[in-house]
């Protein structure tokens, strides 16, 4: 049945979507043919581009539009402090939240290394991220079964 | 004896020591060992067994690396003719195929598959035993002949292992072997398997991670070394086998004396240089854990003073066993080994090396703290710590080097080999996927001890709770019938020495369960038919399964206990509950004899009737009250009942005011039968009638009982005349099997006066005061004896089984009528003033459940 909380939970995933996509089509399809076509000036300039565009979109749309939904289908589902300790789909739940903020601590720290000019760091950072997102997709599959 | 023999394994040749399906059986195991990382982490979430995790490490992991591994020391150390590369494929490719059949099969619970798999695991160990065999007679460098000693023992342990291991799986193994054959099968495959490779391995390769040579004498100790050890596993397994304490510990303390043996050269070697890297460091501590968890297994078994101890014993140490021995080892042997494989000359092996050995004191760290945290029994979290510390300690490994062979493998180049001023484009790629594994490894951990935590979390709600017992290899009930949309609780309780736990196709499970622990597993609303079985590896296949039916023919009575009492538990009636509107007590007036003869028409019926306040259930009946109608006359009395039966099963009738040859009168007549009884009454007394139908516990049980009153000549009239008919109340579906174990366990819900607990508590006796009040009493049992008693007052008359034992007059006064089962007779009493009266069965287990009624007695009218 189509209502109000179908286009929240539509939202909520179509984030998701978009942000675990969008790394995903960075790392893998992206940045490979970018680094064997382009030189390392151009490269430089091509990845800060992206990264910052990537950036600007995650903290203005992505992690407002999540936050929203998020709290509105856990209060619509009847989360409460106390539940989110709870075995089960309070647990879950609260073990998604957390790997969600560190995979946004990761995210962070790349743009933080990418603009302290340090790749190394920049790309472990990202690959954390991108991981850890993919284990927030897992924890939330496993939410929406029950 | 000059030459040192660390060329042997890393040839300073430019070509690779063995072609590109080395590499490819080296990046198999390493597949392997990423596999089960992500089981361990992830099975509970996934729903596979904890078994599926641990055959990926030990069947496809380990027992690959072994078989290449050994048949690649034998064909350079001992100089032998190398097997054709296309049967070395053929043979690998063959030996994964089976490992995945295997690990399907158990997952599927299609013995057929397990067998198979099993089958084939033990065809490949019985042709790898035959090729050492043989590649011994051919060797021309005998110094080394004790490896392929050490893995010809090793693969017949294989053999034996797979034997038993395909006997547990396919269920082929009866309960009582079952917990034997499981111990014989852990310590064939662990210490005969894992063990005599390894440490027939680790005289040449423990020198080599030293960087030293190979001592003189090492060979002499190797060959004194392995009878111990084989004489060690062979009593070990035979102690279990023939369930003999100190055969198994004799066995132990052997196989510990023959890795002492075995440990002299290599401690020798340590004289010589202190381990450095992270290979020796990890096959160090590997040698420790396997030293201590054969101490542990020893002392704990000699402290438990019995046998049946073992299952528990051997799972606390299979971790240490795992993870601290076999992950550690196959982990240091691949770090130094590795390298040699994929690299080519010496600048490549040192960038493999170097590349292979990345935070390897975090990871050594971390893998060796983890073992003790999973072996010990901790509280909650701290297992779960552990096995998210193990996990990335050999998760890490598995990256590191996957990423150094699979380019190898495919491209036939090493990539990580770079200059090393030029920082990689793709630098930082392990340390970001090693850090993205750790959190979700983490997360996920913390999220999946919800599930096998759940059970302990009280249950809130109306729930229909049965108790599931696990024994030899069995749970019962094995059946359970529940109305649709019944909130389902199993009450698991575990009576086996071998751990068992419970799993529904819905997902849920219950923990791991020891001996004598229980666990509540809430299934919650159950719709449609399901099934639930022990996840045991083989206790499937076995015939631990149970089915959870919803019929809708259950539907009456579990609503009512849902809306009730909740009857597993044995928490006790709500006997203050309001009955069930429209509910009316069964009448305890005795009405007085009409005429000599009683002819009635007895329907047996299935009827719900109200056993408790406000619990309705599903009683068998006579005449659609249980107990039955009351049959009141005088002696010579004649009676000429006819039974219909209107039930779906058979049932008969048993008249004990009667006596008569039972074959034709208390047969079994089937649905839809009539019967006639007839009998005399020659004697006084209050009599039992019951159904003649076996098992009589479970019909009388469920309601198939009444009395048959014949007054003693010259009984005066009195004022009020009650008949009482006490019973035991046994809740759940009338031929449920918990139900029936209930009764024959003698564990009632309750007690009751005619067919409801407490209901004269609801709609009290009445009487007058100073008036005679003539109480009429039968136990039906089942099986419980009753002792009637008024409180405040005392019997004037007692009247049991045929004879008065009190009468009026008599100076003494009685206070209790007690009646075995099947027993009658009556009391007489006057209240002395107005009041309220109890009555009890004064055993107070019984009033306090449900035999409890009470008088009211008033002013008689002036
Ligand atoms: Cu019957």
């Amino acid at each position: 049945m189509i209502d109000i909380w179908t286009i929240v939970r539509f939202l909520h995933v179509l984030g998701a979507i978009i942000w675990v996509g969008g790394q995903l089509t960075i790392t893998v399809v992206v940045l490979p043919p970018v680094r064997r076509l382009l030189g390392l000036a151009e490269r430089t300039e091509v990845l800060r581009t992206v990264g910052k565009r990537f950036a600007l979109i995650t903290a203005a749309l992505f992690l407002p539009t999540q936050i929203t939904t998020g709290v509105l289908l856990a209060w619509r589902n009847g989360v409460t402090w106390a539940a989110l300790a709870e075995p089960g789909y309070g647990r879950v739940l609260a073990a998604k939240l957390i790997l969600f903020t560190l995979v946004m601590a990761a995210a962070t720290v790349h743009g933080i290394a990418q603009a302290k000019h340090r790749p190394a760091a920049a790309r472990a950072a990202s690959i954390t991220a991108l991981v850890g997102s993919l284990g927030v997709i897992l924890l939330a599959t496993g939410l929406v079964e029950r | 004896m000059d030459e040192t023999p660390r060329t042997d394994l890393a040839p300073p040749t430019a070509a690779r020591p063995r072609g590109p399906l080395f590499v490819w059986a080296n990046a198999v195991v390493l597949g392997w060992l990423a596999v089960a990382v992500v089981l361990s982490a992830a099975h509970q979430v996934l729903g596979l067994p904890g078994w599926v995790a641990l055959h990926a490490l030990l069947l496809g992991a380990v027992t690959n690396a072994i078989l290449i591994w050994s048949e690649h020391f034998v064909v350079t150390l001992c100089r032998a003719p190398a097997p054709l590369a296309r049967r070395v494929a053929a043979g690998l490719t063959a030996l994964n195929l089976f490992v995945v059949t295997v690990l399907a099969g158990v997952t599927t619970n299609v013995s057929v598959m397990t067998g198979a798999g099993a089958a084939g695991i033990c065809v490949i160990a019985a042709v790898h035993t035959v090729f050492l065999v043989r590649t011994y007679r051919k060797a021309l460098q005998r110094r080394f002949g004790h490896l392929i000693c050490f893995y010809a023992s090793a693969s017949v342990a294989l053999l034996a292992g797979a034997v038993t291991g395909a006997a547990l799986g396919t269920g082929a193994a009866t309960p009582i072997w079952y917990s034997r054959l499981w111990g014989a099968h852990v310590h064939l495959t662990l210490l005969g398997w894992v063990g005599f490779a390894v440490l027939g391995t680790l005289f040449t390769l423990w020198p080599t991670t030293l960087g030293i040579r190979i001592a003189d004498g090492t060979a002499s100790l190797a060959r004194r070394a392995l009878p111990v050890l084989a004489v060690g596993l062979v009593l070990t397994v035979g102690g279990i086998l023939a369930a003999s304490r100190w055969l198994t510990l004799a066995g132990l303390v052997c196989y510990a004396a023959g890795v002492g043996v075995a440990m002299i050269p290599l401690v020798r070697a340590l004289g010589t240089r202190r381990p450095r890297g992270p290979a020796a460091w990890m096959l160090a501590a590997a040698i420790g854990w396997l030293g201590v968890a054969v101490l542990i297994e020893g002392v704990r078994l000699l402290l438990a003073g019995s046998i049946d101890a073992l299952p528990d014993v051997v799972g606390a140490v299979v971790p240490v066993f795992v993870l601290g021995f076999t992950v550690q080892v196959l982990v240091g042997a691949l770090t130094q080994l590795l390298p040699v494989v994929l690299g080519r000359g010496p600048a490549e092996h040192k960038s493999l090396s170097a590349s292979l050995a990345r935070g390897w004191q975090v990871r050594i760290l971390l893998t060796n703290l983890a073992v003790p945290l999973v072996a010990g029994d901790w509280p909650r979290p701290l297992p779960q710590i552990g096995w998210a510390f193990g996990a990335l300690g050999v998760g890490t490994f598995a990256v590191l080097a996957l990423r150094a062979a699979i380019p190898v493998a495919l491209r036939g180049a090493a990539t990580t080999v770079q200059a090393p001023d030029r920082p990689s484009p793709s630098s930082g790629t392990t340390t970001g996927i090693a850090a993205g594994l750790a959190v979700v490894v983490l997360a996920v951990a913390l999220a999946a001890t919800g599930t096998a935590e759940a059970p302990s979390t009280p249950v809130s709600g109306a729930a229909h709770t049965v108790e599931v017992t696990m024994s030899a290899m069995r749970l019962r009930p094995s059946t359970v019938d529940i109305p649709p949309g019944t909130r389902l609780v199993l009450r698991v309780t575990n009576q086996d020495s071998m751990p068992h736990d419970l799993r529904a196709d819905s997902g849920q499970r219950t923990p791991r369960l020891r001996q004598g622990e229980t666990a509540l597993l809430d299934l919650g609303e159950i719709q449609g038919d399901h099934q639930a079985w022990c996840d045991v590896a083989g206790h499937r296949a076995a015939g631990m399964t149970m089915t959870i039916r919803t019929s809708p023919a259950a539907a009456d009575t579990g609503r009512d206990h849902r809306a009730g009492h909740d009857p597993g538990t044995g928490a006790g009636l709500d006997l203050g509950a309001t009955p069930s509107p429209g509910w009316t007590p069964h009448d305890a007036r005795l009405a007085p004899p009409a005429g000599t003869l009683h002819r009635v028409e007895l329907h047996v019926t299935e009827q719900d009737v109200e056993v408790a306040p406000g619990v309705r259930e599903r009683r068998w009946t006579f005449g659609r009250t249980a107990p039955g109608p009351a049959l009141h006359g005088r002696v010579g009395d004649r009676f000429e009942i006819t039974l219909v039966n209107d039930a779906t099963m058979g049932h008969g009738i048993d008249f004990h005011a009667g006596a008569l040859a039972p074959d034709q009168p208390m047969r079994t007549i089937g649905p839809g039968e009539r019967l006639v009884y007839r009998f005399t009454a020659h004697r006084a007394g209050a009599w039992l009638y019951h159904c003649s139908t076996m098992p009589m516990s479970q019909h009388i049980a469920n309601g198939m009982y009444g009395a048959v009153v014949i007054d003693p000549p010259g009984l005066p009239a009195v004022d009020h005349e009650y008949l009482l008919v006490s019973s035991q109340l046994y809740l759940g579906g009338p031929d449920s099997d918990q139900h029936v174990a209930k009764i024959h366990t003698g564990r009632p819900d309750g007690w009751v006066f005619n067919g409801m607990a407490a209901q004269y508590d609801h709609a009290p006796l009445t009487a007058r005061s100073g008036r005679r009040v003539r109480i009429w009493l039968v136990n039906a049992g089942p099986g419980d004896a009753t002792a009637f008693h008024v409180v405040g007052a005392q019997f004037d008359t007692l009247y049991k089984e045929g004879t008065w034992l009190l009468r009026p007059g008599d100076p003494g006064g009685a206070q209790v009528l007690d009646l075995a089962p099947a027993q009658g007779g009556f009391v007489e009493l006057s209240f002395p003033e107005p009041g309220h009266y109890p009555f009890v069965d004064h055993d107070m287990r019984h009033a306090e459940n449900g035999a409890h009624g009470r008088f009211t007695v008033t002013e008689p009218p002036q």
